[in-house]
């Protein structure tokens, strides 16, 4: 075993949510926050990811794995869903709400990684790690909802559509924990649904888009649609959601909606695509799965 | 802190053991001896080194800190057999031909036997679909998906 092995840190194993905010506010920085690991620990053998002073390193690792009322996945009609921060995607994916009421994250959960990774990753790991491919980040910003962050001094709630400020940084400061991710209930017309587009099954996604409808009827009341893999952070196509606000969905809309889509993402090249590509399939993939919604 | 003392059922035996903050859980299950469970990429992407947690989730033990796996009751494709009785799971493999070069088909049997354990009926579809995760590099991927279902068929009580 020469090859990937992880770089020396002190492990914190907190026993309380008190306890790992007060050992928080003590390390900052230098302590990375340890949920399922799938993303992290590949990152630190891949010597990938960096602390506040920009070392390969990280000099403690503060795990949640033994705080104990992390881990779950509640409903309630009025609040929605409640996702705890030690809540895996196996988890989520087997709630009985999650499948009725939620498919778009379903289905982004069931593309996430592989089964082991989903027994081990979590749905609030995924959005915190903040990589522009994320598969559930992009499905919860089409959804919309609240993050709880909490800190010694004090808790706060931050939208999901403020959390992403830039390639890999979110709005969670050094001695925050994100302790929940809130989901509101759905309405009578919501429809929803997530794509990711791979290479292969088992990969990281080349484009993945993610809609919320609110429909009534054949009109759109309301729209929020999310892309990953097309900007540096997760993003909401605003302008392209606007073109189908209280408008009744018609070929001619969908055509203009696939074309502002692709004007409105902002892709690069790299090893799992071209910013091409991206730019013209956006379009299609958007236009594809409102179709698809409509029909369900 | 830099070590923890931790103990660890491994397939049904009590170990204990002072482990580094930075070790894994499959580096310690192999000096320990466990040298069933493989090493393969050592970021998640192969399933070599697949196990099951309470007999039924499996994980991979190259992602696991074995400090956080204090208490926690692993089993490895060595724990599989019983009073010189094979695992179905495991007779399947080998009735199937499912193995060649043999490095994936530990993390490959106990994916199969975490698949069964979700859904004891799943289609073809379903099993090419779960096993996702686990890589066969001499692409045997025919008779080990044959072998997940004679196992099916096996477990519950029909062969083929």
């Amino acid at each position: 075993m020469s090859t990937r092995v992880l770089p020396d840190f002190e492990i914190l194993v907190p026993q309380s949510k008190e306890e790992a905010l007060k050992l928080l506010s003590q390390y900052q920085g230098d302590a990375a926050i340890l949920a399922g690991g799938t993303d992290l620990l590949v990152q630190m053998k891949g010597q990938l990811k960096c602390n506040c002073k920009g070392e390969n390193a990280f000099g403690y690792l503060l795990s949640l794995a033994e705080v104990p009322g992390l881990d779950y996945v509640e409903y309630d009609e009025t609040e929605g869903l409640r996702i705890g921060a030690m809540a895996t995607l196996s988890q989520v994916a087997a709630h009985p709400v999650v499948k009725e009421n939620y498919p778009g994250l379903l289905e982004s959960v069931g593309v996430c990684g592989t089964k082991q990774t989903r027994n081990m990753g979590t749905v609030v790991g995924n959005l915190l790690n903040a990589s522009p491919c994320a598969d559930c980040g992009c499905a919860i910003l089409a959804w919309g909802g609240t993050l709880t962050l909490e800190g010694t001094a004090g808790r706060r709630e931050v939208d999901v559509d403020d959390f992403y400020l830039g390639y890999r940084l979110t709005a969670r400061k050094t001695d925050e924990l994100a302790v929940e991710l809130k989901l509101p209930p759905k309405s009578d017309g919501t429809v929803s649904a997530h794509h990711k587009m791979t290479r292969v099954e088992h990969d990281l996604s080349k484009i993945t888009v993610s809609v919320r409808l609110e429909m009534s009827g054949t009109t759109c009341k309301s729209a929020r649609i999310a892309m990953a893999s097309v900007a540096p952070t997760i993003v909401r196509l605003k302008e392209t959601e606007k073109l189908l606000a209280g408008v009744e969905i018609t070929d001619q809309i969908l055509e203009s909606v696939a074309k502002s889509a692709s004007s409105e993402v902002t892709p690069i090249d790299d090893v799992r695509s071209t910013a091409e590509y991206r730019r013209d399939v956006a379009g299609v993939m958007v236009k594809r799965i409102i179709q698809k919604v409509c029909k369900s | 802190m830099k070590t923890r003392d931790i103990t660890l059922h491994i397939n049904e035996e009590k170990y204990n053991l002072t482990v580094d903050a930075n070790q894994t859980l499959l580096q310690v299950l192999r000096s320990i001896g466990s040298t069933g469970t493989k090493y393969g990429c050592g970021t998640g992407e192969c399933g070599a080194c697949t196990v099951l947690v309470n007999g039924k989730t499996s994980i991979l033990a190259c992602l696991t800190l074995a400090a956080l796996a204090d208490g926690m009751h692993i089993t490895t494709i060595m724990g599989l057999e019983k009073d010189g009785e094979l695992h179905p799971v495991q007779q399947a493999f080998i009735d199937r031909h499912a193995i060649q070069c043999g490095f994936c088909t530990p993390g490959m049997v106990m994916k199969t036997i975490s698949i069964l354990e979700e859904n004891p009926n799943p289609t073809e579809d379903q099993i090419r679909h779960e096993l996702e995760g686990n890589m066969c590099r001499c692409t045997g991927y025919e008779k080990i998906v044959d072998a997940v279902q004679h196992a099916r068929d096996m477990m519950k009580g029909e062969t083929r």
